[in-house]
């Protein structure tokens, strides 16, 4: 994959000042004070210890969407059904968390993740299976299994799971299946570790070993475009990389759904909302499909994210805004083109080659 | 005798990031002529006519049309001064026809403001028959040939009214009779008062069709001459820098025992019509087999059948004693067999990648490139950086993105990994396509070496002039079968043309 350059981080901080520009005008627009705003989502993201946990804690699931997102991609797939397998990843870690009353505190805990991981890529095999087998477009049934989960979950909170009489939703899980809480009054949990091993991983995977080669050999930047000719012509079996990237992808949604309620609401209920699977295609491209770049812009993202929360708490200005700021943002990050010809100024180009110095 | 000047570009100056495109660069055609613009791959002829065409603006220099000066900035003000471009990648709408393709854009309207569809196709058909084509107004373009196709893009800068016609690569993707079709067309155009600028890099085309050439290498010109005052050799070595031997320097060949024997093979293609009906070949160690033949007449599905990409319905491919029909393409390439395929940017190469991740394609599992699956990436630079340099792959860095190497470089990286692992057969199909003249010697010479060193090679070509020149022995493909072997020191080039017209003696 591309390395970052100069130009990236050039587009990014004038990204930022455009967005800034625009949240200025805006917030200005709806009768608030725009420094004032400014100034309660810096420490919503970044004042304090708590905040700070708080801002981990919203980046926990994002970085395995995102990654799940990229994996997906690079194997030429477009998985946008990472969310559906959040769903299901969280509600059968959920019950597993209630369900094995006898386990230690480690392995129930593992068993729990395990279980969520194996029903988020299970959630995935048929999408894979349709793609490869029958030529079914994993864009459209991706999509339709992200109601299709919302729907299942649901009920499944009612009826077969449901314990409390009054509302939808499982039993709460045992203490043994609890991913701790390691800051007071702070939903941070030791989940975030495992994110962002995950991410350490994945990078190892993906771009040091034959199995990620073989991976990625038919996709890698072409999102969308497998069957690739390349792979199948140097011998690489590319039904397999697509379907064993979707299922590696299911499995890092599950993973985040069981995180989010092993570490933080602790059981699964019918009003229970996730759309990082959404969030963190938009991290993923953000982060240049590099699984380290998806774990900075996933900080940075929930940093945002939980600053958001913080201005809502303090002003009138709703959090919606900033997830319209977050969408601007991500606009204007993403548009290449607006530096493009800048490389001619010398000083531009010396500093280009300096951030896109090659090991190789 | 005094000319018009239909174009002059002076002093031309055109700087990209790191390369220079154009440097100075003066560049005149006279009204009615057949002017070459020829150079290699990234010498810069491109650029040069995207400027001309408006797409791209010169850092320096002026334009001249008709021997006014004017500011051209955006392809409209290019097409309203009566420049028309056909680029090598058609601009087609597929499920439209010839008229709705042509037509597209400035439609003729009744009064109620309706496109008047059969006032569009007649003047189609008309603006076609003043310049000897035949126009079919009901075909689809997703159904026309190539051929067919490049002609209505022709006929839609005449349909805007174009005077100088800028046709890019045009040959590049026609078979012979299809270029003979095409300068037939050239010629008319410039008997009605055109002016026509044919880029190419195939040079017995420039000699064939041009008046007058200009030669480009490393966005400098080279020279502009006469064809008449000029010879193949001459342009050669002006576009190259250097002197080129036009003929494959080889010995005798010396075949041994017998790799590869194919018998009585028969394959379908994509949609199940039989394109190879009985194909018998046998290829022994030291010596190259070709085939010869238009292309489309079944030599893309035999060497795909050879190579594992596609099952064969018939038959047998015995290699080294071992029937490995319909086999798997990971068995077949770990039997030491090396294919260089047809198609460079789909198949050969995933651009997306970095170099050296596509050189590894066919060695990435073996020690000691990875070791328990984690490769090791200080050999695997090692090993990148050789074939590099052994391959002559111009690039500053084998970490770059193959989709940014000239489209010379690319096919230097699929030849120098095919020929990397000491394959006992290479197969190459159309190995030098769209390659400079430079890296074609290079690639020929390769070819020779991997034969002189003990290999099998049997080489696919639509480029007569290839097979004839590197190969031993010949094989005449037509209708999906070898009609007709030959040793090419015996032959020419016309009675190689009746044969891959399917005529037998």
């Amino acid at each position: 994959m591309e390395k970052f350059s100069f130009k990236d981080v050039l587009v990014t901080f004038a990204g930022l000042l455009i967005t800034a520009f625009i949240a200025w005008v805006l917030i200005s627009a709806t009768g608030n004070n725009p420094s004032e705003v400014a100034l309660y989502l810096y420490e919503g993201g970044f004042k304090g210890t708590r905040n700070i946990a708080n801002s981990l804690y919203q980046a926990t699931p994002l970085i395995l969407t995102a990654v799940a997102t990229l994996i997906s991609f690079r194997v030429g797939m477009f998985n946008i059904g990472i969310n559906g397998s959040m769903y299901v990843g969280a509600l059968y870690a959920g019950w597993a968390g209630y369900k094995f009353t006898t386990l230690g505190h480690f392995t129930h805990v593992t068993v729990c993740i395990l279980i969520g991981m194996l029903v988020g890529a299970a959630w995935m095999l048929l999408p894979a299976l349709l793609r490869v087998y029958a030529g079914v477009s994993e864009i459209i049934s991706t999509i339709i299994l992200n109601f299709v989960a919302v729907l299942f979950v649901s009920y499944m909170a009612n009826g077969p799971f449901r314990a409390d009489p009054i509302a939808p939703a499982t039993p709460r899980i045992l203490e043994t299946a609890e991913l701790k809480q390691i800051f007071p009054n702070s939903q941070f949990n030791t989940g975030f570790f495992i994110a962002v091993f995950v991410a350490i991983l994945a990078h190892f995977v993906l771009n040091k070993t034959t199995f990620g080669y073989e991976l990625r050999s038919g996709g890698d930047g072409l999102v969308g475009m497998y069957p690739s000719r390349f792979s199948s012509y140097l011998g690489i079996p590319s039904d397999r990389s697509a379907i064993i990237g979707m299922l590696i992808s299911g499995a890092l949604g599950g993973l985040a759904g069981a995180i989010e309620v092993l570490g933080a609401v602790r059981y699964f209920f019918q009003e229970l909302e996730f759309n990082q699977g959404f969030d963190g295609i938009l991290i993923g491209i953000l982060g240049k499909l590099e699984p380290i770049g998806s774990v900075i812009a996933s900080l940075f993202y929930g940093a945002i994210k939980n600053g958001g929360f913080y201005v809502d708490y303090k002003t009138d200005v709703s959090r919606e805004i900033i997830i319209v700021l977050i969408s601007i943002l991500i606009f204007f990050v993403s548009a290449q083109k607006m530096v493009k010809g800048l490389e001619k100024y010398p000083f531009i180009k010396k500093l280009d080659n300096f951030f896109s110095r090659k090991k190789m | 005798m005094s000319k018009d000047i239909a174009i002059h570009l002076k002093n031309i100056t055109k700087e990209y990031p790191g390369v220079v495109a154009n440097k100075n660069v003066d560049f005149q055609v006279f009204k009615g002529e057949i002017h070459a613009l020829v150079g290699e791959n990234g010498a810069g002829k491109s650029t040069l006519m995207k400027i001309l065409y408006g797409i791209e603006q010169p850092d320096e220099g002026e334009i001249l049309i008709n021997g006014e000066l004017e500011q051209i900035n955006k392809v409209e003000t290019a097409i309203n001064l009566g420049i028309g471009m056909v680029h090598q990648e058609f601009t087609l709408v597929p499920s439209f026809t010839a008229p709705e393709n042509i037509g597209l854009g400035q439609e003729p309207r009744n009064s109620q403001g309706i496109i008047d569809w059969k006032g569009l196709n007649k003047l189609v058909v008309d603006i076609a028959e003043k310049y000897g084509f035949k126009v079919d107004p009901s075909l689809k373009m997703i159904d026309a040939s190539v051929g067919v196709q490049q002609r209505t893009e022709i006929l839609k800068t005449l349909y805007r009214n174009a005077n100088i016609l800028i046709l890019d690569e045009p040959t590049a993707v026609l078979t012979p009779q299809e270029t003979d079709e095409l300068f037939t067309v050239i010629r008319t155009l410039v008997d009605e008062g055109k002016t026509v600028v044919f880029i190419t890099h195939k040079l017995r085309e420039v000699m064939e069709i041009a008046d007058r050439v200009t030669v480009m290498r490393a966005g400098e010109v080279q020279g502009v001459s006469e064809t008449k005052n000029t010879s193949i050799a001459e342009l050669a070595s002006q576009m190259v820098g250097r002197e080129v031997f036009l003929q494959v320097k080889k010995d005798e060949a010396k075949p041994e025992e017998e790799i590869l024997n194919v018998e009585d093979l028969w394959v379908h293609d994509a949609r199940g019509l039989l394109a190879v009906k009985g194909v018998s070949l046998n290829i022994r160690k030291g010596e190259i087999v070709g085939i010869a033949g238009v292309e489309g007449n079944g030599q893309s599905e035999l060497v795909e059948a050879l190579t594992g990409l596609r099952k064969t319905s018939q038959g047998s491919i015995n290699y080294l004693g071992e029937n490995i029909a319909s086999s798997s393409p990971k068995n077949i390439r770990r039997k030491k067999i090396a294919h260089i395929p047809e198609d460079r940017t789909n198949t050969g190469l995933n651009t997306q990648l970095s170099i050296w991740e596509n050189l590894i394609g066919n060695s990435y599992f073996r020690k000691p490139l990875s070791t328990n699956g984690i490769f090791n990436l200080k050999k695997i630079a090692m090993h990148s950086n050789k074939l590099k340099e052994d391959f002559d792959i111009r690039a500053p860095n084998i970490s770059l993105k193959v989709k940014s190497l000239s489209g010379g470089n690319q096919q230097k990286v699929v030849v120098a990994r095919e020929l990397s692992e000491d394959p006992i057969l290479t197969i190459a199909s159309q190995p030098t396509r769209g390659v400079d003249i430079g890296n074609i010697e290079a690639i020929h010479e390769q070819l020779v070496q991997m034969r002189d060193d003990g290999g099998a090679v049997l080489l696919v070509s639509a480029e007569l002039d290839e097979v004839m020149a590197v190969a031993d022995r010949v094989g005449v493909m037509y209708e999906g079968q070898i009609v007709k072997w030959v040793n090419p020191k015996e032959v020419d080039q016309s009675q190689m043309g009746l044969y891959m017209a399917g005529i037998k003696d």
